[in-house]
């Protein structure tokens, strides 16, 4: 696991005595998009959110295996969970702004960690944020403006601003064009392909062309299984599994 | 050192380690190495809650013990030999003491002028040691927090935890409340107790404490026509007052009145809710009471009185009304829409629909608001205290004059009585018979209403 | 048909007993409504005349007197009694309230002129001259007001020193400043402990509380507070805090610590109901940025909770300002002739006022008493109209 910079290895997930994720083990490395498919409830939503340990919010969720972040351990006591996120950001289903205004929702992350000495320090990287989310142009007049007054795709566009700025090292995407619009979907896929690169991106999507388009490697999951991981290309034209290859032609799912 | 000028000095403790941690955390950190840790400020506040905690913990603890170690003190000293032995006096000359010594007093015995100054010396040698406790306890959680203060501690976590550890705390507030008023309410009741035989203050039925055979005080403590009295104005004349106009009002406003209707007339009934009962006491004492009287006499009852049960039940049931109102309404809109379209649909009039199939479903859940409504009622002080009359008596009859449990709790405790007379303890009794009455009355209208609620979803 | 005749008859009766019905849920509501009307008309009615003070006017000459400006209280009301028996006859002096030498003191500091020159000065009536006035009053009184209505003397206006002045035996010169300021001193304390007690407890039980029996012990403490007598506070009041802790009797301090603890429960049940409606999503936007928990708290959840926990607050306190019983407890009852300048001063609060006034034999106690309960309807009202307004600005912004 030299070049991993998030690896699973045997990770199951239990909420009571269900098991969701059923030994999973997978690395994902620093300068490529991952995206994860598989039908409703397949436990791929539910992986993800353990990458970043928000499955600590609910109660009865456990955790067995383990996930390594740059080789450490992000389940070990010693691991604080608030550094791990900040690490590891993450994006929404349902556009997510807090009833502030565009500014303070970018400046948030930054605020809270310290990473801004001056008030010109925060200036920069928010104005970087935005700009790197592709939604400065868009805002810079009016960042005092509520974040809840943008469109649904201007308001996704904000939360992965808000993610990006506190400079993390993997970015989680949770279904992020399932509330929007197909302008406004084409819009984020090509930030995706923008922020490639810098980041490590892991994107959950239902939809399998936006697979297609915007990431390097596939994982099928299943029932809680990870059916099949590889090349994007080799997933669509030619999956070693029977059931990835009756997922993609649409014989269920 | 005064209170203010103790906790001045606290929070100014405080202060110092605020800035001096931060000061010495923003030193050592290093962005590059530790993107995400703890903040100085994180470090701050954690050297600030621990200069703040122990003390301000210490001190609330020690307001409950000091005054007895007060007392004591002065006990144990020479001039309290001279004090009569009767624990009464002793007390009443005691608390003169204390009033004098703080410099509130306002009933001079002459023997507690003489103790006065020795109360005095024992507060100051007590505060003084716990001004010097505190203000240690303070500078050692400051010191120890200080020293603690380095790259590798983890004071975010340790900063959440302080903050949870001050919402427990708050959250304990609500049960140290409720032991507060079970121990006290027991411990008193207790005393009465030891004074009175239980069997003779619940089932004795001469109630007139302004005379008390010291020997027998049970005789005249029989409290069964207070808990009549309180049965009969609150849970007999104000529910039948309170359920037809209650009931009645939820049904037009939430099955027959239009939105625009409703949206007006629903806060508008919920007034009588929000108006003070010291007002309403005032309003049964001053229009009420007369008429009623009037009506008692026109009727030719002779003994008809200004201070009759009547009077007082009309207006606690007027008062009770939107209480009855909103629990009805829920317990309507409970009913699932099928039920009624049901009944509709068979061609049943909107009224049989209501009383035939509406009223029954929703049964269990209007009962328990007519519990919650009783438990209001009988719990209900001013209105009685200003219109219902100081003698107990155990009638049917709704134009004479009766007591109830709270009016007489009033009337025991606003006199000039010691502290730990039968009759003031007394007061504790029948504070406890009316605690676990509402309680009983509450728990049960909250199971049937709990199980009501789970039988529709 | 032959059952048409006897089905269309019983559809007539199911229709006159709807009608019926329908009729009698109307009356309820109006009923209902009409005490509410009957009510607040009584008060208003009764109230607005104590607003109104009766004046005598008083024909005076001070230089026949020779008195001068820093004389004291005997000259001046020697002063006043000689001008009223020369003005009214024998009882005039009886037809003004107890204290005009003040009036007249301070009508002399203001201009001076009036020591040396003849002039006339407004004094407040006597109590019974002023229910005569008013209304019916004793036949001596109705005499007097005969004659000063002969004379010309008698005049109307605002009482402002009944919302300045302070309890008096005369109820021509009571006022409700001190028990204003009494319940103003009396809910600072409540809002100061019970608001921080409760939103704290409220955020423990929405975000913290494990579901154990503890947790229930606790919920069910606050749930059972919030339906437990008032008076019952008020013999905790009497027993912990004079008793145990021997704070000072009749203290704003010690009602507004029992007062908090009626209110906090109040508090901490909408504060939980506005917590809980606060939307998961914005927990988990603050989270996967790295928050902690108390960031998420006091960044997020807590404003947004704000307005409705505000609204719970004030609904709180406005029944912590109509609360009496638990203060009669705690001896809050003392006739208190001077404003409280402080929390551990003697006091008494606005609803105990009524109280006491209620229960003076006076006539003239009855409207001032009426006065009293509207400048407690008006206070009320206008903290329920700010939780409304408040309420409806929030939801308008969801």
């Amino acid at each position: 696991m030299t070049d991993a910079k998030l690896s699973a290895r045997n990770v199951s997930v239990f909420y009571g005595a269900t098991r969701a994720i059923d030994d999973v083990s997978m690395d994902i490395t620093r300068d490529e998009v991952v995206a994860f498919i598989g039908p409703s409830g397949c436990g791929k939503s539910t992986f993800l959110r353990t990458l970043n340990r928000m499955n600590d919010t609910v109660a009865n969720a456990r955790v067995e295996g383990t996930i390594l972040l740059d080789g450490e351990d992000v389940y070990a006591p010693a691991m604080d969970v608030v550094e791990l996120r900040a690490r590891v950001g993450m994006v929404f289903q349902k556009p997510n702004p807090f009833a502030k205004s565009i500014y303070a929702n970018v400046a948030y992350g930054p605020s809270i960690h310290g990473l801004a000495r001056h008030r010109d320090d925060m200036d920069r990287i928010v104005e970087d944020a935005l700009r790197r989310a592709g939604l400065w142009d868009e805002v810079k007049d009016r960042l005092d403006a509520s974040g809840t007054t943008l469109s649904g795709g201007q308001q996704q566009r904000l939360c992965i601003a808000r993610a990006i700025a506190v400079d993390p090292e993997v970015i989680l995407m949770d279904e992020p064009c399932s509330a929007l619009d197909p302008i406004a979907t084409a819009r984020i896929e090509e930030l995706i392909h923008e922020l490639r690169g810098r980041y490590a991106i892991v994107i959950v999507t239902h939809n399998m062309q936006q697979a297609a388009r915007v990431s390097q490697r596939t994982a099928f999951f299943n029932l809680g299984r990870l059916v099949e991981f590889g090349a994007t290309s080799d997933i669509f034209t030619n999956p070693v599994e029977e059931r990835t290859k009756d997922y993609i032609t649409g014989r269920y799912g | 050192m005064t209170t203010t000028g103790l906790l001045f000095t606290i929070v100014g403790l405080a202060l110092i380690g605020w800035l001096s941690a931060r000061m010495r955390a923003a030193a050592f950190r290093r962005p590059a190495i530790q993107r995400f840790g703890s903040l100085p400020v994180h470090h701050a506040w954690v050297v600030a809650l621990w200069v703040l905690g122990p003390p301000l913990t210490f001190l609330v603890i020690w307001s409950l013990t000091s005054p007895a170690l007060v007392t004591d003190r002065v006990l144990a000293s020479p001039l309290a030999a001279a004090l009569p032995a009767s624990a009464f006096e002793r007390a009443s000359i005691l608390s003169d003491a204390r009033a004098l010594a703080q410099g509130s007093g306002g009933v001079f015995h002459p023997a507690a002028v003489r103790l006065a100054p020795a109360y005095a010396a024992a507060q100051r040698h007590y505060d003084w040691l716990a001004s010097a406790a505190a203000l240690i306890l303070a500078l050692a959680g400051g010191v120890f927090a200080f020293v603690r203060v380095s790259p590798a501690f983890s004071a975010r976590w340790r900063l959440e935890n302080g903050v949870v550890l001050l919402l427990l705390a708050a959250a304990l507030v609500a049960i140290l409340t409720t032991a507060g008023i079970v121990g006290s309410l027991l411990y008193e009741a207790a005393r009465f107790f030891a004074m009175v035989p239980a069997i003779d203050f619940l089932t004795g039925t001469r109630w007139s404490p302004q005379v008390i055979d010291p020997a027998d005080p049970g005789a005249s403590l029989g409290a069964l026509p207070l808990f009549w009295g309180t049965f009969f104005i609150g849970a007999i004349i104000a529910m039948a007052v309170a359920l037809p106009l209650g009931l009645m009002s939820a049904i037009y406003l939430g099955q027959y009145a239009r939105p625009r209707t409703r949206a007006w007339a629903k806060p508008a009934l919920e007034v009588l809710a929000g108006i003070p009962t010291v007002v309403y006491g005032y309003f049964a004492a001053l229009s009420v009471a007369p008429r009623v009287r009037d009506l008692g006499l026109f009727l030719g009852i002779a003994d008809a009185s200004s201070e009759s049960a009547l009077a007082a039940g009309l207006v606690m049931g007027i008062m009770i009304v939107p209480f009855v109102s909103s629990t009805a309404d829920d317990a309507l809109r409970a009913v699932p829409a099928e039920m009624r379209d049901g009944s509709l649909a068979l061609g049943a009039t909107p009224s049989e629909t209501i009383r035939h199939v509406l009223i029954p479903a929703a049964l269990p859940g209007i009962a328990g608001g007519v519990l919650l409504a009783i438990s209001r009622a009988i719990g209900e002080t001013m209105i009685v205290v200003m219109a219902a009359s100081g003698v107990a008596t155990l009638t049917l009859d709704p134009f004479a004059s009766t007591t109830t449990v709270t009016k007489q709790i009033v009337d025991l405790l606003t006199g000039e009585a010691e502290f730990d007379s039968a009759k003031t303890l007394a007061a504790f009794a029948l504070g406890l018979v009316l605690f676990a009455a509402t309680l009983l009355l509450n728990v049960v209208a909250l199971v049937i209403v709990k199980r009501y609620r789970e039988a529709y979803e | 048909m032959n059952s048409a005749a006897p089905l269309a008859a019983r559809r007539r009766q199911r229709n006159a007993a709807e009608r019926r019905f329908r009729l009698a849920a109307l009356a309820a509501v109006c009923l209902s409504l009409g005490f509410v009307v009957f009510l607040l008309g009584t008060m208003a009615v009764e109230g607005a005349r104590g607003f109104v003070e009766t004046r005598v006017t008083l024909p005076i000459d001070l230089k026949a007197a020779g008195l001068t400006a820093t004389d004291g209280e005997a000259r001046f009301a020697a002063a006043i009694d000689d001008a009223a028996t020369r003005a009214f006859g024998r009882n005039g002096p009886a037809c003004l309230a107890e204290g005009s030498w003040m009036h007249l003191r301070d009508a002399v500091r203001q201009d001076p002129a009036l020591l040396v020159r003849p002039g006339s000065i407004e004094l407040p009536a006597s109590s019974p001259v002023d229910v005569a006035a008013k209304h019916d009053g004793t036949p001596a009184a109705e005499a007097a007001v005969a004659r000063l209505t002969a004379a010309g003397a008698l005049s109307r206006g605002i009482d402002w020193a009944f919302l300045t002045g302070a309890d008096a035996t005369d109820p021509v010169r009571a006022g409700i400043w001190s028990a204003l300021k009494g319940s103003l001193l009396t809910l600072t304390v409540t809002l100061l402990l019970a608001f921080p007690i409760g939103v704290l407890a409220a955020l423990y039980l929405e975000e913290y509380a494990p579901r154990n029996r503890w947790t229930d012990f606790i919920e069910v403490s606050i749930n059972n507070l919030a339906a437990v007598p008032s008076i019952i506070f008020g013999l905790l009041g009497l027993a912990v805090f004079l008793g145990t802790l021997h704070l000072p009797r009749s203290a704003p301090l010690v009602g507004g610590l029992t007062l908090a603890l009626m209110t906090m429960p109040v508090i901490v049940i909408a504060g939980r109901n506005a917590i809980r409606a606060v939307p998961p999503s914005i927990r988990d936007a603050a989270l996967a940025v790295g928050a902690t928990p108390v960031q998420v708290m006091f960044d997020h959840v807590l404003p947004l909770a704000m307005p409705g926990i505000l609204t719970g607050t004030i609904l709180g306190l406005a029944r912590a300002l109509g609360e009496t019983a638990p203060l009669l407890m705690i001896g809050m009852r003392a006739f208190i002739a001077a404003a409280p300048r402080g929390f551990t001063d003697p006091a008494t609060v606005l609803p105990v006022q009524i109280f006491l006034w209620s229960d003076q034999i006076d006539r003239g106690f009855v409207e001032k008493t009426s006065a009293a309960i509207i400048v407690l309807l008006v206070l009320l009202l206008s903290m329920s109209g700010i939780a409304i307004w408040l309420r409806q600005r929030f939801e308008a912004r969801r």
